[in-house]
């Protein structure tokens, strides 16, 4: 009882958190694995909605389209995270150096992330243009040649052309992390490893990313978590076009429920990708505290 | 004494509230051509039932169709609101929406155009739920200098439209003059409906169609050899480069004219014009084995279930679709009016008038949308199933997972009762 009473304060401060993630993400969660076992219709409707046990799983599980979208999260995921990552951690680094006008360069550096990403879509849409978009002055300058490449429409370069659109996007998120991680390294160990006689790149693989492990496990989980949520840009650029190939898992759910309206169906697709998210989040967490 | 009081009493708040000036709210389409059209409706229905204290607040809404649904959602719709055409019959199945037989006068019903009623009216009660001020329809727009440099006839009604043969040796002549890199531009950069609405009539004019009309099943009518051979047909056009691709921007007919045909409906009109000037020639849609169609429909206004305020909505209704109303709906947007008395008061499609073209086609080309509450799911399916093909899809395939998709999901719904009988 005494340590109900000396717990108080914290018990006190943590409600209102605990109040909003019960009503915004516990509530809805078991809500949606109840709506996943009905055949739930997003606008009410004059018939009853019925309980159709394991059917929109089964549905779900036999549909290659959900199968297509679920390979294509993955391929943006395994695409844009390291890629992602290469750029935060390379801009950090740069940002932090002793580069003259520093804040100035910081300040431009957020710029994506201080623009909505559907204007940047709409902008990158304009350089994606066929035939006479930047993309494709750039590679008929190249290659000297007048012939084009169709980056969204066609099935191979659809996907990293997104992949290119989104890591520039959101890379500033993930350079702040860095740049805090980096800020945090003690001086002396760089001013010990220059006695010892490292050069630079040696003290950046022996100093700076040791002592950045648990800023990269961090931005690991939370970049994998962001691809894997991929909307915005599909919906806006290719509609999970062409023939599929960017369609993606929260795509599909979109379209099921938003468009066809079926809640139900649209529900097991968010529980099946939930579990999935979490899992991967678990299994990333133990493997990299296993190192 | 005392009850006089109260009769007084009574009979003051009575006085008050027929003295209560009445605000009514509509619900419109966000669209820049329409917004002008809108503006005026409001002033000047103001501007008429001013003595008899009644407004209307038009409001047009951006993201309509999820707008809608979410107000309809948690009861906050307002008095009127446009409608999708397509749309409607979902609407009135799950309960939205209010039959507008006795708010219209029926001088307006009779004198609408048969598509645009139809379009309205719902299957199993028979009552109209909602009616469009205007149709609009596809057809094939073409640069004059380049049919001409190619050497094609150019057809002006619909009685000598090109046949498919005709259509695909057009294409071939067009591809190879120069300046044009697409002969056929189609749209492929819209979203959604579109890719119902403008490639349902290539399978509708070969006897096929998105559903059977009678027993409400598509497997067997969607995926009839018609339909295969109208999409295999379109896929070849887009493998030989003939169709302008989705990436490639939305003004190649009439901004750079990269393009020589355009499929497209009459909203891009002003566009058109701007862009082609004298150059620019409206051709009819094609007939593909014998027959041509276009599609028709438009929004349309209509009554949520819970309006109360019936008799000043009747007003607003009967103003709103009154044949000056209904003109100036066409000459402002540049969509065919759904009225025959306001046709020869528009500039634009009276007899001998530019659009006149697009009037005959919605007079006897016109293939109405099912109407039927599943509509949001057949249009999703055959939609998706069109870009597929256009993208390289296997015909068959794509045509036969859509016509399953549809099925399913009415029989998640239980056939839609009253529709399953």
């Amino acid at each position: 009882m005494r340590q109900l009473k000396k717990l108080m304060p914290e018990l006190v401060m943590l409600m209102p958190a605990m109040l909003l993630l019960m009503l915004f993400v516990v509530v809805p969660f078991f809500m949606s694995g109840y709506l996943s076992f009905t055949n739930e219709k997003l606008i009410a409707r004059p018939i009853a909605t019925a309980w159709v046990g394991w059917r929109n799983y089964e549905k779900l599980f036999t549909d290659p389209a959900f199968w297509q979208a679920v390979k294509n999260t993955f391929y943006f995921a395994l695409l844009v995270t390291p890629f992602q990552l290469a750029i935060s951690l390379g801009s950090a680094l740069l940002l932090n150096s002793r580069l003259p006008f520093r804040s100035l360069f910081r300040s431009i550096a957020l710029l994506p992330l201080l623009t909505p990403i559907t204007v940047i879509v709409a902008i990158w849409a304009v350089l994606y243009k066929i035939p006479d978009g930047l993309f494709n002055h750039l590679y008929q300058l190249l290659f000297s040649t007048s012939h084009y490449i169709d980056w969204l429409g066609n099935v191979d370069m659809a996907m990293p052309a997104i992949v290119l659109l989104s890591a520039w996007a959101t890379f500033p998120f993930q350079m702040l992390i860095y740049l805090a991680g980096l800020q945090e390294i003690p001086k002396d160990l760089y001013e010990a490893a220059e006695l010892d006689g490292a050069k630079p790149f040696q003290q950046f693989l022996h100093v700076t990313l040791p002592c950045l492990r648990n800023t990269n496990i961090f931005v690991i989980i939370v970049t994998t978590i962001g691809a894997l949520k991929l909307f915005t840009q599909v919906n806006i650029l290719t509609h999970g076009g062409p023939n599929g190939a960017t369609n993606t898992i929260i795509h599909y759910m979109y379209e099921n429920g938003f468009v066809a309206q079926k809640i139900g169906y649209a529900s097991a697709v968010s529980v099946t990708f939930f579990l999935t998210v979490t899992a991967i989040a678990l299994l990333q967490r133990f493997l990299m505290k296993n190192e | 004494m005392k009850k006089s009081l109260l009769g007084l009493c009574v009979a003051s708040v009575f006085a008050a509230q027929t003295s209560y000036a009445l605000e009514l709210k509509a619900w419109v389409i966000d669209g820049d051509s329409e917004k002008p059209f809108f503006q005026q409706l409001e002033k000047n229905f103001n501007a008429k039932y001013k003595d008899q204290n009644l407004t209307v607040n038009v409001v047009p809404i951006p993201g309509y169709n999820n707008a809608i649904q979410a107000a309809a959602l948690s009861g906050d719709l307002p008095d009127v609101i446009m409608v999708d055409g397509p749309n409607m019959a979902n609407y009135v199945w799950t309960k939205m929406l209010q039959p507008l037989d006795g708010l219209v006068d029926k001088s307006i019903v009779a004198d609408l155009l048969p598509s645009v009623k139809e379009q309205g009216i719902y299957g199993p009660d028979k009552k109209i739920y909602m009616l469009s001020p205007y149709d609009s329809s596809v057809l094939l727009w073409g640069n004059k200098k380049y049919l001409q440099e190619a050497g094609v006839r150019i057809p002006t009604s619909i009685k000598d439209a090109w046949d498919d043969k005709e259509f695909a040796d057009a294409l071939a002549k067009l591809a190879k003059v120069k300046g044009v890199q697409w002969p056929l531009d189609m749209k492929l950069n819209y979203d959604g409906e579109w890719f119902t609405y403008g490639f349902a009539p290539f399978i509708q004019s070969r006897g096929a169609d998105l559903i059977d009309r009678k027993t409400w099943k598509a497997e067997g009518t969607l995926d009839s050899p018609p339909a295969i051979a109208a999409l295999t047909e379109l896929q070849t056009w887009s493998k030989n480069g003939w169709i302008v691709p989705a990436t490639a921007g939305d003004n190649r007919f009439y901004g750079d004219k990269t393009a020589a045909l355009a499929w497209v409906g009459n909203w891009m009109w002003r566009a058109h014009k701007t862009g082609l000037g004298h150059d620019l020639v409206l051709i009819p849609a094609p007939k593909l084995a014998g027959k041509s169609v276009s599609p028709n429909g438009g929004w349309g206004w209509a009554v949520p279930a819970k309006t109360k305020h019936t008799a000043e909505v009747s007003k607003f209704l009967n103003f709103a679709l009154s044949t000056e109303q209904v003109a100036k709906y066409a000459d402002i947007t540049g969509y065919i009016p759904a009225r025959k008395s306001s046709v020869a008061l528009s500039e634009i499609y009276r007899p001998g008038g530019e659009g006149a073209l697009f009037v005959e086609q919605a007079q006897t080309a016109a293939v109405v949308r099912p109407v039927h509450p599943a509509y949001p799911v057949i249009s999703s399916a055959f939609g998706k199933a069109v870009q597929h093909i256009l993208q390289g899809s296997d015909v068959k395939d794509e045509l036969q997972k859509a016509a399953k998709t549809i099925d399913e999901d009415i029989e998640d719904n239980s056939g839609y009762p009253p529709f399953d009988k």
